[in-house]
């Protein structure tokens, strides 16, 4: 189906809907992907996607309901279920679905020379085993995924929106012995780096390769942006979603205008930046805006969408976002930007670590973490030195953002985040 | 136009029910529908596959299109794959209690309503609860005519609760997911086991890292089999040549009362009636005393690789098949858990799980236990919190001294290649000599 066959469906479910509910909002993702991945050095699988889903929601009386469908057939179904789970839920608070304003578009969101096409797939095939081969390590596996989608939201207000987005991603991961690295590239424009990609996969392997072992204690860490965003992600974004403050799952809900990470660090939404999140509307239609949540180290704003900032009073930061087209919108970041005091981080001796095993075993409510580390060396002066072997890295998230000393000069993406890596000092390590 | 080799299609329709009450507020009670279908080709080499929403099978014209576009993508296939002889046999589904189809939302809702509130106790401040429950209606036919049809039903729910005190916050979290039909009656015990976990990690310590002793209850030895030897014994990445187990069959790598099996037969959360590729499923013994004996596998690693039957293969709706686990555990050993305790002397005893993750390549694993307790001269001590345990495939197995008789089953998901999948992971209680245990403590 295109993208203006299903436009049509929309303006049915609104009418349809509108005779039966207050307000009603429907959400419809329309694309195509292809990808190709490599097994041990040759093309094993290609594929061809397309993906078509509708995500309804409506409100009656301050009760809620949702439901969705990859059938466009079953729309009236789909309607149906949205109100019937509406008179389960529980009345809130409500005060309107957003109406339509005049959105300048900012954010950039595709790449209208980026096709989901197999040619374009193979040539970064291509690239990252080219960059693999700078060094002795096996490719085992890689992959390549293009996708185009247009996004379009309307309501019963007359809001109607569309957005395309396109998205690549690669990735490649390599061997020497028990020796392994993995290195990926993300973005919403053809301007992912395969050949870097290659290179820098079969480098950690070979680099992490004979690793020696470390003795227990504490050490001066640098985390790669890829390690950071794990923890962060796992602990930190949930604490800052304005549901878990309110419903007592936050460790930081009570630290509004107070110091929560070392004063040097800024933490901010920015819907505008290139990053994988960009958008002008959240996943409700609300006009996104940056949104700070920790300046300088104090924490100043907690994320909400509409339903949350209407049952405590408080205003939507246009931090909706939905994960496909279905179920309701959550609380969540567009491009969350980490930032601290810049400065060269790897001069003095560190414990580099470019990646853990088990982020997500982390406790989300504590922040409590002890986790493997993946392709951990010493670094001084600038440049890579022993690999470590194997060792645990144990602590605490909210402990860990206050002993952030400073932050290296180059960020990257990584999914919803774009960050530096991170210099932490006196870390508990657990080797030997 | 090259020829075709092979074709299966896959389409799995139905709908997913998820309740969502938190702190009393229902915040979501509802269903949402899905019709998922791929189409596998193998060409003159490899795979080419176009996965497709609301696809109609009856339709001879789609399938030939679908047919013809997932060939033009297999032509750029540069690997040359070859599929395995396969059974086609296709178990009955175990028979379903109470179908959760026919218990209507409304009283899904109150019965998950009464577990939240089960949780409640003082210094709780949250309570949650999420119950989701997915009917799928799957249908296979592959080139050689073959057919076969079933339908499955999931559910299950999970129960969180948060405790605070003076600015301390812990949280107890307990679930339970089925395929042997509704489960959210009579379950408020599991909701007040929540609650009182919560409360209690109030007290816990967290503990100092470094090599100890530990006996690991049934859920966290079942998450240890799932990740230590599971994962590594998948014949996709034993092809592909990331996994330490790659030329390991025969190899002794373990204590020789260890046996570790994959059943995607037995009526347990991971169970599969026939698996994604129309194979018929069975036990596999990854670990026999001991020693490796068989890896898990699709028509094509089983090809291959060898050392074992396919069986294994298992998709997400709209997914291609990958080699999975599905119902994973340590066979029962004769000590019990006092003996365990006692043997232990001084270590840790380890309870529950958040989950873990391995790097099957490097051979190195790591995995959480929500608490535990201290053992000191052979008696369990002081509570302790987020603890996690790291280890290497290869030597860690060797470390298994005691293995219990109590085995229990528990019910979780498992990430591969973007996919996720219904799986069990069970175990006896076991004691682990000299494990690298990992805590943020620091006395």
């Amino acid at each position: 189906m295109q993208w203006w066959e299903a436009v049509e469906p929309i303006d049915q479910i609104l009418k349809e809907g509108s005779k039966q509910v207050e307000e009603l909002e429907v959400f419809l993702v329309d694309g195509i992907g292809i990808s190709i991945s490599l097994k041990a050095g040759v093309i094993h699988i290609a594929s061809s996607s397309t993906s078509w889903g509708l995500g309804i929601r409506t409100i009656d009386n301050g009760h809620i309901g949702a439901s969705s469908t990859s059938d466009p057939t079953r729309w009236r179904e789909c309607l149906d279920a949205a109100i019937a789970s509406g008179h389960l839920a529980t009345k809130q608070e409500w005060k309107g679905l957003p109406n339509p304003t005049s959105i300048i578009p900012i954010a950039r969101t595709h790449d209208p020379s980026l096709h989901p096409q197999i040619p374009t797939a193979i040539a970064l095939i291509d690239s990252m085993v080219e960059g693999a081969a700078e060094h002795p390590a096996k490719v085992t596996g890689g992959a390549v995924d293009i996708s185009r989608a247009l996004i379009t939201i309307a309501n019963s207000h007359d809001l109607s929106y569309s957005m395309p987005r396109t998205e690549i991603s690669i990735s490649l991961q390599a061997i020497v012995g028990d020796s392994t690295g993995y290195e990926f590239d993300q973005s919403p424009f053809l301007e992912v780096d395969a050949r870097w990609v290659g290179e820098q996969a079969s480098f950690l392997a070979v680099h992490s390769a004979e690793g020696k072992e470390i003795q227990s204690g504490l050490y001066d860490l640098i985390l790669s942006p890829i390690a950071a965003s794990q923890l962060i992600g796992h602990v930190l974004i949930p604490a800052l979603s304005g549901r878990n403050v309110h419903a007592g799952r936050s460790q930081i809900a009570g630290l509004l205008g107070k110091q929560c990470t070392s004063d040097t660090i800024s933490l901010y939404d920015d819907p505008f930046a290139r990053g994988m999140g960009s958008t002008d509307w959240d996943a409700e239609g609300v006009p996104t805006r940056r949104i700070d949540f920790i300046r300088q180290g104090i924490l100043e704003q907690f994320a909400y969408d509409l339903k949350t900032a209407y049952r405590y009073g408080k205003e939507s930061t246009a931090s909706a976002v939905r994960s496909g087209y279905g179920g309701s919108p959550g609380i969540g970041v567009h491009n969350l930007i980490f930032e601290g005091s810049q400065s060269t981080i790897d001069d003095e001796r560190a414990l580099y670590i470019h990646d853990v095993v088990g982020a997500h075993t982390a406790n989300p409510l504590t922040g409590d973490f002890s986790l493997e580390l993946a392709n951990a060396c010493w670094i001084e002066d600038g440049g890579y030195e022993d690999p470590v072997r194997k060792a645990m890295y144990a602590g605490n998230v909210f402990d860990m953002l206050k002993s952030v000393t400073a932050v290296g000069k180059k960020s990257r993406i990584v999914g919803s985040m774009i960050l530096p890596p991170v210099r932490l000092n006196n870390q508990r390590i657990i080797g030997k | 136009m090259q020829d075709i080799r092979y074709y299966d299609l896959r389409q799995v329709k139905g709908s997913t029910t998820h309740i969502d009450i938190d702190n009393g507020v229902i915040e979501a009670a509802g269903t949402s529908f899905f019709n998922d279908t791929v189409v596998r080709v193998l060409g003159s080499r490899g795979w080419g596959v176009v996965s497709l929403e609301s696809f109609n099978p009856e339709s001879k014209k789609a399938l030939s299109d679908a047919i013809a576009k997932a060939l033009t993508c297999a032509e750029v296939t540069t690997e040359d794959v070859i599929l395995a002889p396969v059974k086609h046999r296709r178990r009955r589904l175990p028979t379903l209690a109470e179908n959760p189809a026919d218990v209507d939302l409304e009283e899904k809702t109150k019965l998950l309503l009464g577990i939240e509130q089960s949780a409640r106790f003082p210094e709780v401040v949250n309570t949650r609860c999420t119950y989701i429950e997915r009917q799928e209606s799957v249908q296979f036919n592959d080139s050689s005519g073959y057919e076969s049809s079933y339908n499955v039903s999931r559910c299950g729910y999970t129960v969180m609760a948060v405790a605070m005190r003076q600015g301390i916050m812990q949280m107890g979290r307990e679930s339970q997911h089925t395929i042997a039909g509704f489960n959210l009656r009579h379950q408020e015990e599991l909701g007040q086991k929540a609650g009182r976990t919560a409360v209690s990690l109030l007290d816990a310590v967290a503990v100092r890292g470094g090599v100890m002793h530990a006996v690991l209850d049934q859920e966290l030895a079942g998450v240890f089999a799932h990740e230590a030897v599971g994962h590594a014994s998948e014949g996709d990445l034993v092809k592909e040549g990331t996994s330490v187990l790659k030329g390991k069959i025969g190899d002794v790598i373990g204590n020789e009362s260890l046996t570790i099996v994959d059943d995607p037969g037995i009526p347990e959360f991971g169970f599969e009636p026939m698996d994604a590729e129309g194979s018929s499923v069975m036990r596999t013994e990854i670990i026999t005393k001991g020693t490796v004996n068989s890896f898990l596998h699709s028509r094509e690693t089983a090809a291959a690789v060898g050392h074992g039957s396919p069986g294994h293969a298992r998709a997400m709706p709209g997914d291609i098949p990958l080699v999975r686990m599905s119902n994973t555990f340590i066979e029962n050993g004769g000590a019990s858990v006092d003996e365990q305790v006692q043997e232990c002397k001084n270590g840790i005893l380890l309870i529950g799980s958040r989950g873990g993750q391995v790097d099957p390549g490097r051979g190195i694993f790591l995995f959480n236990a929500e608490y535990g307790y201290l053992i000191e001269k052979g008696e369990c001590t002081q509570m302790v919190r987020d603890v996690s345990l790291s280890g290497e495939i290869l030597k860690t197995l060797h470390d298994i001294d005691l293995i219990g008789r109590d085995r229990q089953m528990h019910q979780g998901y498992c990430g591969k290649g973007g996919q996720s999948v219904p799986v069990s992971d069970g175990s006896p209680h076991i004691l682990l000599l000299n494990a690298v245990v990992g805590g943020s403590g620091t006395d």
